[in-house]
């Protein structure tokens, strides 16, 4: 159908509008000014690459690649978990069983609760002396087990991740499973015709049946992982302890830009800095998404 | 589906309450506690509080600002939801129902949106904020999550009327129709569903939302929800009943919502995320 220029204007511009000011604008703005220093007031100070220098080379070499690290480790350890136990949950939901609609709503309950929230619920539940898991621990007699959860740098982060865990998992085994319903029941009806095993059902027809869908949560994912911010923040603060043993990209960013004690300079440049290298980080696994959700529509 | 023996069944069974009684105990930890008194908290861990204390709601509620926090929160998720509602729903119409130059640039300009996080950006979105007499505001709020809402939106929606045959719209426009008719009377009733899932998608995450709270609103006034009991988590960082209070009063509505709606939250973010 041809449209008038006047409807077409009304009709597009405000969404368009909103979109470029405080999406595409921002994000072009964020490389602009990584070419500066400022600190938010008074005159931007021209420094070509310095920044970025500074952070891939310079003192805050460190300090940056700690944090860049501990993201990409966050993805591994989470889309392997995440992704593979989402499928594992949703295989057992996808086998009829009893309270299906049940366990359902309650698996995805926590996706609904805001991560900070739950951030400060498990920070309670955590405390070394009197949080539930060691309290229950030395209930059970095992208070050996029963260890500074969040003191620890050893453990800190691995402990930030199960609960991120905790809070995501659901999301994966909802996919996952609407991914095996998707497979059409004669194909799995097929094999048991021809005597297959429900291991042989499983890996020679399931299994690749869902791959797609695993990998496109597995490029979500990467995506994602260079935004945690909401866990570090609540249950270890801006300055991601014990021993920045916790800092992530987020954390080391919003500490750069937007201050915070002991944040090793204040800086909107660097901090622009910080954010333009995630987006070249994040932008091939970008592309790769979407494009594949458009071949997809097709 | 499979089909699995008995046995395996009951322990597959059994698997699902160990996961549901792990999803839940946070929970009903909090629940517990927010009737205890500190010293109950410390000295008895597993045991039932000795007497409902809703002394430490009033004392909550009031200390954390959480009627206040409350009513923020609540425009600011009805408005921006309803702003990226129209707004989303007139743009899907054109590039599902017009041809254009540039239709095919102007979709894929606008869902490249999908593929950053728009937190990421934050730096030019405060200084933009701030010189606009926007920061500590609600409409500053709204208008972010308006422009950020809409590549999701878009994309669901252009999808969804895609799929819809437009005969009707076509005979419409020839018997005089405006474009303006064409969608609030044909367009509109027709993708009812998706803009359900729009609504439920938007308004979880705009709810839920700490980031640009965080950085944006500084004002108490001003506080959303998860803003306010991070603020009275800092203040009240040992009060443990009036925290647990804090946290079961900011996280109660949600779940009665979602107790209702399971299966359209369940439908929607699934699907939404993912399409």
């Amino acid at each position: 159908m041809k449209i008038k220029c006047f409807y077409f204007c009304v009709f597009v511009f405000p969404a368009l509008f909103l979109y470029t000011i405080f999406v595409i604008y921002p994000f072009i703005s964020s490389i602009h000014l990584s070419l500066f220093s400022w600190v938010g007031v008074g005159a931007k100070k021209y420094v070509g690459l310095k920044n970025f220098i500074d952070i891939l080379f310079g003192n805050f070499k460190g300090e940056f690649f700690n944090a860049f690290w501990h993201n990409i480790y966050f993805f591994i350890v989470v889309s392997i978990i995440e992704v593979s136990l989402g499928f594992l949950i949703a295989l057992g939901l996808a086998s009829q069983i009893k309270g299906y609609h049940i366990f359902r709503s309650i698996i995805y309950l926590p996706n609904v609760i805001s991560m900070v929230l739950v951030g400060f619920i498990w920070g309670l539940i955590l405390n070394p002396q009197i949080g539930l898991v060691n309290q229950f621990l030395k209930f059970i007699g095992l208070s050996n087990l029963a260890k500074p959860w969040l003191g620890d740098p050893n453990l800190a982060f691995n402990t930030i991740i199960a609960v991120n865990i905790w809070r995501h998992l659901g999301f994966y085994v909802l996919v996952m499973l609407a991914s095996i319903i998707g497979i059409l029941p004669d194909y799995i009806e097929a094999g048991y015709i021809d005597g297959a095993s429900n291991w042989q059902i499983i890996r020679k027809i399931i299994i690749p049946m869902t791959l797609p869908t695993a990998q496109t949560l597995i490029l979500l994912l990467f995506i994602w992982s260079f935004s945690v911010f909401e866990l570090v923040y609540a249950l270890e603060g801006v300055q991601a302890g014990p021993f920045r043993s916790t800092d992530v990209l987020g954390t080391l960013f919003y500490r750069t830009a937007f201050g915070g004690l002991g944040s090793a300079r204040m800086d909107l440049g660097l901090g622009a800095a910080i954010v333009t290298l995630m987006f070249i980080f994040i932008l091939p696994v970008s592309f790769i998404y979407v494009r594949l959700v458009e071949r997809r529509r097709q | 589906m499979l089909k699995l023996g008995k046995n395996s069944k009951i322990i597959i069974f059994i698997l699902f309450i160990v996961y549901s009684i792990i999803i839940i105990t946070p929970f009903l930890n909090i629940v517990i506690n927010s009737f205890k008194t500190l010293g109950e908290i410390f000295l008895a861990p597993f045991s039932l509080p000795s007497q409902l204390r809703w002394e430490n709601y009033k004392e909550t509620w009031n200390k954390a600002n959480l009627g206040m926090a409350y009513l923020n929160s609540f425009l600011v998720s009805i408005f921006s939801v309803l702003g990226i509602l129209i707004i989303s729903s007139m743009f899907a119409f054109i590039l599902s129902r017009y041809t254009f130059p540039l239709r095919k640039v102007l979709y894929l300009y606008v869902i490249a949106g999908l593929a950053f996080p728009a937190r990421l950006a934050i730096i030019p979105i405060f200084i933009m904020l701030r010189d606009l007499k926007l920061l500590n505001s609600r409409i500053g709020l709204i208008l972010l999550y308006m422009g950020t809402g809409v590549p999701f939106s878009v994309f669901l929606l252009k999808n969804f009327l895609d799929d819809i045959p437009k005969e009707l719209e076509e005979s419409a426009q020839i018997d005089g129709a405006s474009p303006w008719m064409i969608f609030t009377n044909i367009a509109l009733p027709l993708i009812r569903p998706a803009l359900v899932v729009v609504a439920i998608v938007n308004f979880v995450s705009i709810w839920n939302d700490f980031f640009f709270p965080l950085i944006l609103i500084s004002d108490r006034s001003k506080e959303t929800i998860p803003l306010a009991v991070s603020v009275f988590y800092g203040e009240f960082s040992n009060q443990w009943h009036l925290l647990s209070t804090a946290l079961w009063l900011a996280v109660v509505p949600v779940m009665v919502i979602y107790a209702f709606m399971s299966r359209e939250f369940i439908s929607g973010m699934t699907q939404g995320a993912f399409k």
